[in-house]
């Protein structure tokens, strides 16, 4: 299958509910978790902890997972593709659920930008993923950013607030950044990465406030009360993200716990993430 | 039936708390299937003298006793805490200690710990230690208080064997010997299970393997944390009745008794 073929049928299966687990489930109804990991491993053979994580989605209900599989940090050119060869052999043994991110370090350059175009030509991924070895408003990341514009795709960014420097993580990402960066690219689709597993929460939600076209994926083992009540309140259920980044029960938990209509929760479980998808879809 | 070993009541100095009163806290366990909890102040955590802290938690679950077992906060390094932790007991008719060594300028193995410790085992009352408060990437700048790590509690564990503990708001159990069979620890420990894993690392059912059901209890950390979470651990866990029954409720009525 080539990757027009997976995307056009990701819509054509998702308005068939063939992603479902559950019967009754109907398109509105499918959960996709926007923020999970697999485990990296020397060979693409390898299923690792694939079925581990597939369990864990059954006993939670979660239909898709948008994965990246993080290599030794900061990455290599070598040490990407390596990530993203095994993150297409797990799509490809799980097309159903497993959707990928192809994770680059922006500070290789052409390497980069090279490995988005090549993985977004494969069946199963759907956008790119970036961590911390720059800051997203380090113009090292534009031809990155600009690149995943032109086709289209999500760019899942790792970040976090604290008062405090982080030491391990120097060249960290925070809601600030990225809401800046959406004024030099409001085309892009940025999706600022786990609000319960980066620091200080409130700030990030009220960074993020006027920075219209930036995403908050709701994943990140941080299960403080109100958390996601007041990411509705304040970036609206439109810009929320349904995901668990591998604390699976704090995920759905926090969902669970959040006031939402029925309609909020729809979004936010995945109706969103397949809005973003289906923006790929459509450029075919 | 489901108690909350881990739940707090009042204002907390660093982020507004919902479901903060009694009633705030009765109704959300009601809608969270939620029948008793064990609750101490949430601001005592932060004050210097936490006597009147722990006066207002008594006065505030006067009235639902049947339901919100209190706990005092008692800071050993403070003046005075020998009569703080007696009126506690004899006054307030407290149930129980929380221990916040970190936030509270001492150490576990210092001797006005372990003192405390004593007092409060010849009250019968059991001790539980959160092993934080808030995630710490969030922590303000005006505080820098490091979680306590299992290892640290480790010492306390063998020194006083006749005290209970309930250790909550922890994990790693599993990489310590806390969390590990034929440990040659005493069993007067409990782990409370807001913040373990309950899928693949799995760390609920390693404990439960190493240490038995009967050392495990149930606690949310609300309404710091959402209750869901922990609910849906229980859900997810497959546990037959007998355990479910006693991580749930027999254990922490046990510790109460």
């Amino acid at each position: 299958m080539n990757r027009r073929e997976f995307l056009a049928g990701t819509v054509a299966l998702a308005a068939t509910s063939v992603f479902s687990l559950g019967a009754t489930k109907n398109k509105k109804d499918i959960v996709i978790d926007s923020h999970t990991h697999l485990s990296f491993r020397a060979s693409p053979a390898d299923e690792g902890d694939e079925r581990l994580v597939l369990d864990a989605a059954d006993k939670l209900g979660i239909d898709q997972l948008c994965c990246s599989i993080l290599p030794k940090r900061p990455a290599t050119v070598e040490g990407f593709q390596a990530a993203n060869r095994v993150m297409a052999a797990a799509h490809k043994r799980h097309p159903d659920r497993f959707l990928g991110y192809c994770f680059v370090n922006p500070g290789c350059g052409q390497a980069a930008v090279d490995e988005i175009r090549r993985c977004l030509d494969l069946p199963g991924f759907i956008g790119v993923k970036l961590y911390n070895e720059h800051r997203c408003t380090d113009p090292i990341v534009f031809p990155v950013i600009e690149q995943a514009i032109e086709l289209r795709v999500p760019i899942l960014h790792h970040a976090g607030h604290s008062h405090y420097p982080v030491k391990e993580q120097p060249n960290i990402s925070d809601g600030g950044r990225l809401a800046e960066l959406a004024k030099r690219y409001p085309e892009a689709r940025l999706i600022c990465a786990h609000i319960g597993g980066g620091g200080d929460w409130e700030w990030t939600i009220k960074a993020l406030r006027h920075a219209k076209t930036v995403y908050l994926d709701t994943s990140g083992s941080v299960i403080d009360e109100a958390m996601v009540d007041m990411a509705v309140k304040v970036l609206t259920a439109d810009r929320l993200l349904f995901g668990c980044d591998m604390s699976w029960t704090a995920g759905i938990g926090k969902i669970r716990a959040a006031k939402l209509s029925a309609e909020e929760r729809r979004k936010i479980l995945g109706g969103n993430m397949q809005r973003l998808l289906a923006q790929r879809a459509r450029q075919q | 039936m489901i108690i909350d070993t881990n739940a707090y009541l009042g204002p907390y100095a660093f982020r507004h708390l919902r479901h903060n009163t009694a009633d705030g806290l009765l109704r959300l366990m009601d809608a969270k299937g939620i029948d008793k909890a064990w609750v101490s102040s949430a601001a005592a955590i932060t004050h210097r003298n936490v006597q009147p802290a722990n006066e207002e938690l008594a006065e505030s679950v006067r009235r639902h006793r049947d339901r919100l077992v209190p706990l005092a906060v008692i800071n050993p390094f403070y003046a005075g805490w020998q009569d703080d932790l007696t009126a506690c007991k004899e006054q307030l008719d407290m149930k129980g200690l929380r221990l916040y060594p970190n936030w509270h300028n001492y150490k576990l193995a210092d001797k006005c710990c372990l003192d405390l410790i004593d007092a409060a085992t010849a009250l019968r009352m059991p001790i539980t230690i959160p092993l934080r408060v808030e995630d710490y990437r969030q922590r303000s700048w005006l505080v820098d208080v490091k979680d306590l790590s299992p290892a640290e509690i480790v010492p306390l564990i063998k020194a006083k064997p006749q005290a209970r503990f309930v250790l909550l708001n922890g994990l790693g159990y599993i990489a310590s010997p806390l969390g590990q069979k034929n440990n040659n620890l005493p069993a007067n420990y409990w782990i409370e299970i807001s913040r373990l894993s309950a899928l693949m690392t799995n760390e609920i059912g390693k404990l439960i393997k190493a240490l038995g059901p009967d050392r495990i209890v149930f606690g949310t950390g609300m309404p710091f944390n959402a209750p869901d979470p922990a609910l849906v651990k229980i859900e997810v866990l497959q546990l037959n009745r007998k355990d479910k029954d006693q991580i749930c409720e027999e254990n922490a009525a046990a510790l109460m008794s």
